[in-house]
């Protein structure tokens, strides 16, 4: 299958071209004011390179960082109406609770809380209480607001309270527009709730970004699918996306660890994603991206998806070194690298000036660093490698050693043996890992319940589950025929019966292929 | 002394540190009890010996599975509801509360209940620590009977119980608990001013906001703070607290068993460490309870067993321990009073199971 992955970041749209799974042709492109017109810069530069026609692309795929950043920099947000279903618990713990006062005052607003959900073993918690939802559904139809979040006790077990409250919204409202909280996460229910604001909130602006992706393909001409990556290096459609631009808050660290996958077939490595500011340090298990445990913000709203577990160090290609070389990061010059660092004629020293006066690599104006004493520059490459070595070794999974994959535009800057690694590789193309992973992602499906083996045996609790999964996936695009179960946790509920677990499968699989001359998408 | 929600991270912080890997997130009791004393204002603390002989004092906090309460979340006025149940029940006004355990979301329940009612907490609790049962509470060592008690669930529903074993109690508060939704309230150990001032282990309430304080200062590497630590112990109800260990988590197993959560992880040594080359195997049970390192006990229940983030010194709660951690293992000798034959026989490493007598690190 001809695909064409493309990552639009903040500052570079990296595109990649591939022909099933050879790489034909990839590029590093500005990001431009508009979006569309970097875009479909980048087409046309990997087009031209792999010399295809672009109605000969069967998919495109997207990686964004654009909803992560509206989330951080509170721009893009819709207001929101959240309905939570849960009294008589959670009395005094309302929707919005805890958010940074800005978030909460450009989405907040309208809130209530009404009877019903369910408990832990499927028992009802209360009735729905039909009267107060259609008293807040009036409330939402006289107000200007027209996006809602609705989240229920336990819906992860049992979502059928939100969704007859979606269904009434549905009717009294046409043009709302609704998140239900199962929809978008396991349990938890204050951080799934706030998913579902979040992504409500988004819902407008992932429109406008969903259309100006397509616009970019329909000025090239091209009828292909459009997807869109996600949190799990898994694909969604661009109609999904519409419905759930909150699943793509962590695809940008997660294309760079898949893309280092598919540049080096290695399935279980560390990836060392180093850039101007940070270096971002993954591990890749079975050839995905290792999960976090840990609870995630996103611009200070809590919430549990699952992302990649990855570690941020202040390492960068821009990241200022101190006279005595001792000193290096967090800060950093970022994207001003090539006007401002020592080599470009700038007067700030960076790694990268260290860098070229070790003779590491070639880059600006060599001479401009000629004067730098070799103490500094030892010192300063060598606090480089021990920081990096450190970092690793504190992400090895089971205390063994792996090899590492560099990726990024700063990949180059280490030459050094890592202490930590088994080897130490730098891909081809690592500079588009990015987007090269974007175009390799496959479609998944996740399903979560906490039940007791004691009341259903841990065998068909398990196909109970997956089976959840696989329809999940399949409704995302996946081919039944290919999908397999990549990863079922277990997670045993204490001081509960002997027996209760919270039980999770995740199921991925190949992109349903269509022809190119198939429905438009 | 006074508690308001300011001190409300430090306390939290303070008390999952004493909680010993158990004792569950704190996030939601801390978010209901910031509403309520944002509501109510401060809560009054008071000394222990402040306490009228003749005063009626009971123990308050949350019974069932922390995990249930991600999903049930608590009411901001459930703790007050079941006090009133309790008062109802026993035709009398409640004039302090005790906490069950400082370690973990316990620690703040009775400061909800208090604010909201604008009646004291008392300044210590019946563990100093966390511990998974209701027998393993000094007013129950002391003698004091458990009921008459009430739980409250999350519908309002009242439940009143009469058994004074406090063994027997601890199997039925536990079965209702996982009959109503996963988690309640109880409000139990009735006893007068005199009783709770002979049982109580006074002062921790406030020495868990003073470490709360000092790890939020001394955020940094355990081996700066290790040295802090061990002075903020010095001339406390608790024996010395020393490093013990550092190293990587190179492997965390757990399963349900009879109700618990049980496990195992294991901390390999990394570099030069000062701690020899053998590896400290930590057995859980919803708490740390035994840090061993080949077949010598490094540390054993009811000595505290608190492992924390190398790099930033935040304890790190059982569930949230994980692979690849950098860690450092710290031991806290408990108060004297867990350390006598009566006391150990229901809190000590036999009683859980474990075939070994109570080996004090200190």
């Amino acid at each position: 299958m001809l695909r064409i992955g493309i990552d639009v970041g903040g500052t570079h749209t990296d595109a990649a071209l591939l022909d099933g799974d050879v790489l034909l042709a990839s590029t590093k492109a500005a990001t431009t004011a508009d979006v569309v017109t970097g875009i479909t810069n980048a087409f046309d530069a990997v087009l031209a390179d792999g010399k295809i026609a672009a109605s000969a692309v069967q998919c495109v795929m997207i990686g964004t960082t654009q909803f992560t950043n509206a989330v951080i920099e509170r721009r893009e947000l819709a207001p929101v109406a959240a309905i939570r279903i849960g009294l008589p618990s959670g009395k005094g713990l309302p929707p919005f609770t805890a958010w940074p006062d800005d978030i909460a005052s450009a989405i907040g607003g309208m809130s209530f809380m009404v009877a019903g959900g369910y408990l832990y073993d499927g028992e009802l918690l209360a009735p729905l209480d039909e009267a107060a939802i259609d008293k807040a559904v009036a409330q939402i139809a006289a107000s200007p607001v027209r996006n809602v979040a609705i989240a229920s006790a336990f819906s992860p077990l049992n979502a059928a309270p939100e969704e007859s409250v979606a269904a009434k919204i549905r009717l009294a409202i046409p043009n709302a527009r609704i998140t239900c909280s199962h929809t978008i996460g396991g349990l938890g229910l204050l951080e799934r709730e706030n998913a579902a604001i979040l992504n409500a909130a988004l819902l407008p602006f992932a429109s406008r970004v969903v259309t100006s992706f397509e616009a970019a393909l329909v000025q090239r001409g091209m009828t292909c699918p459009l997807y869109i990556s996600q949190n799990d290096g898994t694909l969604m459609g661009a109609e999904f996306v519409r419905q759930f631009p909150a699943l793509t808050f962590a695809s940008g660290p997660t294309n760079s660890l898949r893309g280092a996958w598919k540049l080096t077939g290695l399935e279980d490595a560390i990836v060392v994603d180093i850039g101007g500011t940070t270096s971002d340090i993954g591990v890749l298990q079975s050839g995905f991206p290792r999960e976090s445990y840990n609870i995630i913000d996103i611009g200070g709203v809590r919430t549990n998806f699952r992302m990649p577990d990855i570690l941020a160090i202040g390492v960068g290609g821009g990241s200022l070194v101190s006279a005595d070389g001792l000193q290096i990061g967090p800060q950093s010059v970022g994207h001003h690298l090539t006007s401002e660092g020592l080599v470009f004629g700038g007067d700030q020293r960076t790694l990268t000036d260290i860098a070229v006066a070790a003779g590491a690599f070639d880059l600006g104006d060599r001479a401009r660093v000629s004067d730098l004493p070799a103490g500094l520059v030892n010192t300063a490459r060598g606090g480089m490698h021990s920081m990096l070595n450190n970092a690793i070794d504190s992400m090895r999974p089971g205390g063994r050693k792996l090899p590492v994959i560099l990726v990024g535009g700063g990949a180059g800057l280490v030459t050094e043996t890592l202490d930590a690694a088994t080897q130490t590789i730098i891909p081809p193309n690592s500079g588009t890992a990015n987007a090269i992973g974007a175009a390799i992602a496959q479609i998944g499906g996740e399903a979560e319940q906490m039940l007791s083996y004691q009341q259903i045996p841990r065998e068909e609790a398990l196909a109970q589950v997956t089976a959840e999964a696989e329809r999940a996936a399949v409704a995302a695009g996946g081919d039944p025929a290919s999908l397999t179960v990549v990863d079922v946790s277990e997670t045993p509920v204490p001081y509960m019966e002997e027996g209760a677990m919270r039980l999770r499968v995740k199921t991925v699989g190949a992109l349903m292929a269509r022809e190119p001359q198939g429905d438009g998408a | 002394m006074k508690i308001g929600a300011e001190d409300l991270d430090a306390l939290a912080l303070g008390s999952v540190f004493l909680a010993t890997g158990g004792g569950g997130d704190p996030y939601i009791p801390q978010l209901i009890t910031q509403r309520a004393l944002e509501e109510y204002g401060p809560a009054q603390i008071m000394a222990p010996n402040d306490l009228g002989d003749d005063s009626f004092v009971c123990a308050i906090g949350s019974v069932g599975a922390p995990t249930v309460s991600l999903e049930l979340l608590p009411s901001i006025d459930e703790a007050a509801g079941a006090l009133a149940a309790f008062e109802e029940h026993l035709g009398r006004k409640v004039d302090a509360l005790a906490a069950f355990e400082i370690g973990g979301g316990n620690s703040l329940i009775p400061l909800l209940a208090a604010a909201s009612r604008g009646i004291p907490m008392i300044d210590g609790d019946g563990m100093a620590r966390a511990l998974p049962e209701a027998q393993m509470m000094t007013y129950a060592m002391a003698g004091i009977a458990p009921t008459p008690s009430v739980s409250y669930d999350y519908r309002g529903n009242v439940r009143h119980f009469d058994c004074p074993d406090p063994l027997e109690y601890e199997g039925i508060i536990r079965a209702c608990a996982v009959e109503s939704g996963g988690m309640i309230t109880a409000v139990e150990h009735p006893m007068s001013g005199a009783e709770c001032k002979a049982a109580i282990i006074p002062g921790t309430l406030s020495f868990a906001l003073k470490l709360g304080r000092l790890l939020e200062q001394g955020r940094g590497p355990a081996g700066a703070i290790a040295g802090p630590l061990a002075e903020i112990f010095e001339g406390t109800i608790y024996g010395a607290c020393r490093m013990i260990f550092s190293g990587k988590v190179s492997a965390k197993s757990s399963r349900v068993v009879g109700g618990y959560d049980v496990g195992e992880a294991v901390i390999e040594p990394i570099g030069a460490e000062a701690f020899g080359s053998e590896a400290m195997t930590i057995t859980i049970k919803n708490e740390y309870l035994l840090a061993r390192i080949g077949d010598k006990i490094a540390a054993s229940v009811p000595d505290l067993i608190v492992i924390v983030d190398a790099e930033t010194s935040m304890p790190i709660n059982a569930e949230r321990l994980r692979y690849g951690q950098r860690v450092a293992v710290f031991a806290i000798g408990a108060p004297a009073v867990f350390k006598t034959p009566e006391a150990l026989a229901v809190v000590g490493p036999r009683y859980f199971g474990f075939d070994h007598d109570y080996a004090p690190f200190a």
